[in-house]
C-alpha cells in the first residue's frame, strides 16, 4: 500500500516548472514558428502569375497551412474540453493533472496567430471554391458584403452563375458571415478557457482558499461547455468540410470531436508522464491517474473509430450521388490504402494494445503509444483536408481534375513544422507561467490519494 | 431419530469498523491464510491489496469470449454472404469489400460475447448461484448487509486450527467469535 498523500507533502507555494529548463526548447520553437509564420504570410500575400508554378505552389501550401492549422487546433480544442467536462461533472479524479489540461486548452487563443493567412484572398481562393464564386457574384451585382443571412439578390446572382446549390445555402455560406462565426470561435472560446484557467489560478494565490472558485468554476462550465461544441462543429465545418461545399455531413463536427478529444488526452496524458520523468508532480501524480488517463485514450480511440465508420457506413450503403463524393475521391488508388490504413492503425492497433492494465501503467510503453496516437492524428486530418487539393487546384489551375499534387507533401511537412512548433511555445509557455497542479484546491488529496 | 451430522464452516469474527477490519485482513494474509473472506456492507479502497488477492483471471476470459464473437461473426457473414450464398444486396459487390456491411455484426457479436463471459464467467468464479451458505447459520452474520465487518476463516485451510486459529483471530481484535457448522442432512 502506498504511502497516503497529506497536506504535509503538497508544497505551500506550488511546484513550478522552471523556465530555464525549457528555455532553450521554447526559443527554437519560437523562432521556427515566428519566422516560418512571417515567410508563409509573406508567400501567401503575394500575387504570383496566374497559372504559373508558383502560383501552383502557393495554391498548394495554402492547404498545408490547413494541414498543420487544424492539427494543432483540434488538439487545443480538445485540451478546452477537458477541464470544463472535469468541472461540469464535480470530479475529483483528475484535479492533480486539471491544470494540465487548462495549460493546453489555453493554447488555443493564441492559435489565432497562425489563422491569420486564413483571411488573406490568395489562401480563401486556393481553399474554398465557394468564396470565389461569391466574390465574383458580389462584383458582378455590386452587392455588398455585410449580409449576415445572405439576400435574394446574392442568391438571385448565384443562381444565374448557374450556383443553384450556393444560392440555397447563401443563409450560412456567405463572406461575412464566415467572418463573424471566425472571430466567434477564438473570442468566444478564448474567452471561456481563460476563465477556467484564471478561476484554477487564482486558486493558488488565495491566502484563505475556500471552495468558492471551484464552484464559481463549475457554475461557469455550464456555460462554457456549449461554446466547445459549437466551435468544434462549426470550425471543422467552415475550415474542413467546406473545402467541397458540395458535399456535407452531419456527423462531421462529432467526428473532428472525437479526435479532438483523443489526441489532447494524449498530449494531456503524454505531458505529465514526461513531467513526472523529469521530477515533477511525482507527489500527485501515481499509476491510479495513468489507469485513468489510458482508459479515457481507449474509450476514445472506440470512439473515434464508432464515429468515423457511422459516417462512412450510412454513405456508402446509402450510395447517393451527393453523399459520397467525399468518399469517392478518398477510395480511389493511393487514398484507398491510405483510408484501408487508418481503420487498422488509427483504431485496430491502438485497440488491442491498449486493453491490457497493466500497459496502460508502464511509462515506457505509453510514450510510445501515445505518440503514436499523435502520428495517426496526423494521418487523419492529413485524410481530412489533402485529397480536396489535387481536385480543386487542378480545376481552378489547368481546369482539369488531379488526384495528387506533385511533391506538394515538402510543403505539408513545412507547414506542420511551423504550426506544431508554435503550438509547443505556446504550451511550455502555459506551463511553465503558472503551478503544474493546483496545489490549493480543495479536492488536491482526494485526486492524490485517487484510487480506482 | 434423524442422524444429523454437523461440519465445522469455519470461524466467524467481528471487527469494530472498516479500519479494524483493514487492519486485521492484513495480519490474516501475513499468517499464510488462503481460505478465508472479509465481509463488508461497502466497498473498503485498498481492501484486495491488504487481503492479498490477486488480479482477477476474468479480463482474460473476457478477452477469449470477445475473440471468438468476432471470428464468428466474420465467419458467419462472409461464409453465408459470399461464399455460399453470394448475395448482392443495393448493388454492393458480393466480395471482400463487402466486409463494411459486416462490421455491425462484428461489433454485435463481439459484444454479445464478452458481455456473456463476463457475466457467466464471474458467476463461475464466485461460485453463483448457490442456494445457501454456512455463514447464513450466524445470527450475528446478517449485520454483514448493514454495519457489521467480518472476516471468516474456513477449516479447509491448511493452516486451521480450531482453537488456534480462535486465538489468533482473538488477538487481532476480533470480537464475537463464533464457530460456523454447516448443517449436513
Amino acid at each position: 500500500m502506498a504511502h497516503i498523500v497529506t497536506s504535509q507533502d503538497i508544497p505551500v507555494d506550488g511546484e513550478f516548472l522552471e523556465k530555464g529548463k525549457v528555455a532553450k526548447v521554447k526559443a527554437i520553437a519560437g523562432l521556427v514558428a515566428v519566422v516560418g509564420l512571417i515567410a508563409s504570410c509573406i508567400f501567401f500575400l503575394i500575387n504570383f502569375e496566374k497559372g504559373s508554378a508558383l502560383q501552383q505552389a502557393q495554391y498548394s501550401f495554402a492547404y498545408s497551412w490547413l494541414y498543420g492549422f487544424f492539427f494543432c487546433a483540434t488538439i487545443s480544442m480538445g485540451g478546452c474540453f477537458w477541464p470544463m467536462l472535469h468541472n461540469l461533472s464535480n470530479s475529483g479524479w483528475g484535479t492533480s493533472v486539471r491544470r494540465v489540461m487548462e495549460n493546453l486548452g489555453f493554447v488555443f487563443p493564441f492559435m489565432v496567430v497562425f489563422a491569420i493567412p486564413f483571411l488573406f484572398p490568395n489562401v480563401q481562393t486556393a481553399l474554398w471554391e465557394w468564396m470565389g464564386v461569391h466574390a465574383e457574384a458580389r462584383k458582378a451585382a455590386d452587392i455588398s458584403l455585410y449580409q449576415f443571412w445572405g439576400s435574394g439578390e446574392l442568391a438571385g446572382k448565384l443562381t444565374e452563375l448557374h450556383e443553384a446549390l450556393l444560392a440555397a445555402k447563401t443563409w450560412y455560406l456567405n463572406q461575412f458571415a464566415w467572418y463573424v462565426r471566425f472571430a466567434f470561435y477564438f473570442l468566444a472560446l478564448g474567452y471561456a478557457i481563460y476563465r477556467t484557467r484564471k478561476y484554477s489560478v487564482d486558486q493558488d494565490n488565495d491566502e484563505n482558499p475556500t471552495t468558492k472558485n471551484l464552484f464559481a468554476a463549475r457554475g461557469a462550465a455550464a456555460r462554457y461547455i456549449p461554446i466547445v461544441g459549437i466551435s468544434i462543429t462549426f470550425m471543422a465545418i467552415d475550415l474542413v468540410m467546406a473545402l467541397d461545399y458540395k458535399w456535407f455531413s452531419t456527423m462531421w463536427g462529432v467526428y473532428v470531436f472525437a479526435g479532438c478529444v483523443l489526441n489532447s488526452m494524449a498530449v494531456i496524458m503524454l505531458t505529465t508522464i514526461l513531467l513526472r520523468r523529469a521530477g515533477y508532480m511525482k507527489k500527485v501524480v501515481g499509476s491510479e491517474h495513468d489507469h485513468v488517463m489510458g482508459k479515457l485514450t481507449f474509450a476514445f480511440t472506440v470512439f473515434w473509430a464508432y464515429i468515423t465508420f457511422s459516417q462512412f457506413f450510412l454513405y456508402w450503403y446509402a450510395d447517393v450521388t451527393e453523399e459520397t463524393s467525399y468518399f469517392i475521391l478518398r477510395n480511389t488508388e493511393h487514398w484507398n490504402t491510405f483510408s484501408i490504413g487508418l481503420v487498422l492503425f488509427h483504431f485496430g492497433l491502438p485497440f488491442i494494445l491498449l486493453l491490457n492494465q497493466g500497459w496502460k501503467k508502464n511509462h515506457r510503453f505509453m510514450i510510445a503509444i501515445l505518440s503514436y496516437t499523435l502520428c495517426m492524428h496526423a494521418f487523419d486530418v492529413y485524410h481530412m483536408i489533402i485529397p480536396e487539393r489535387g481536385p480543386s487546384l487542378g480545376l481552378i489551375l489547368n481546369n482539369e481534375a488531379q488526384l495528387t499534387v506533385p511533391h506538394a507533401w515538402w510543403g505539408d511537412l513545412i507547414a506542420l513544422v511551423i504550426v506544431v512548433s508554435g503550438f509547443l511555445f505556446f504550451y511550455l509557455r502555459n506551463l511553465t507561467s503558472v503551478a503544474l497542479y493546483p496545489h490549493r484546491d480543495p479536492r488536491i488529496l482526494e485526486s492524490a490519494n485517487l484510487h480506482n | 431419530m434423524s442422524t444429523q451430522t454437523k461440519q465445522v464452516y469455519g470461524y466467524l469474527a467481528e471487527f469494530k469498523n472498516a479500519s479494524q477490519l483493514y487492519k486485521a485482513a492484513e495480519k490474516v494474509r501475513d499468517a499464510g491464510f488462503t481460505k478465508w473472506d472479509c465481509y463488508s456492507s461497502f466497498p473498503i479502497h485498498g481492501l484486495d491489496k491488504a487481503m492479498g488477492m490477486k488480479k482477477s483471471i476474468l479480463p482474460k476470459f473476457v478477452f477469449v469470449g470477445g475473440l471468438t464473437g468476432f471470428c464468428t461473426a466474420v465467419t458467419l457473414a462472409y461464409v453465408t454472404q459470399v461464399a455460399i450464398y453470394p448475395t448482392i444486396v443495393q448493388a454492393k459487390p458480393a466480395n471482400i469489400f463487402t466486409l463494411p456491411a459486416f462490421f455491425p455484426i462484428m461489433f454485435e457479436l463481439t459484444i454479445l460475447l464478452s458481455g456473456f463471459t463476463t457475466l457467466f464467467g464471474l458467476l463461475g468464479l464466485m461460485g453463483l448461484p448457490r442456494l445457501n451458505h454456512p455463514l447464513f447459520e450466524s445470527e450475528q452474520f446478517a449485520r454483514a448487509t448493514d454495519d457489521g465487518f467480518f472476516i471468516a476463516i474456513e477449516a479447509k485451510d491448511a493452516k486451521f486450527k480450531a482453537q488456534e486459529t480462535k486465538g489468533f483471530l482473538e488477538e487481532i481484535g476480533g470480537q464475537n467469535l463464533e464457530l460456523i457448522e454447516d448443517k449436513k442432512n
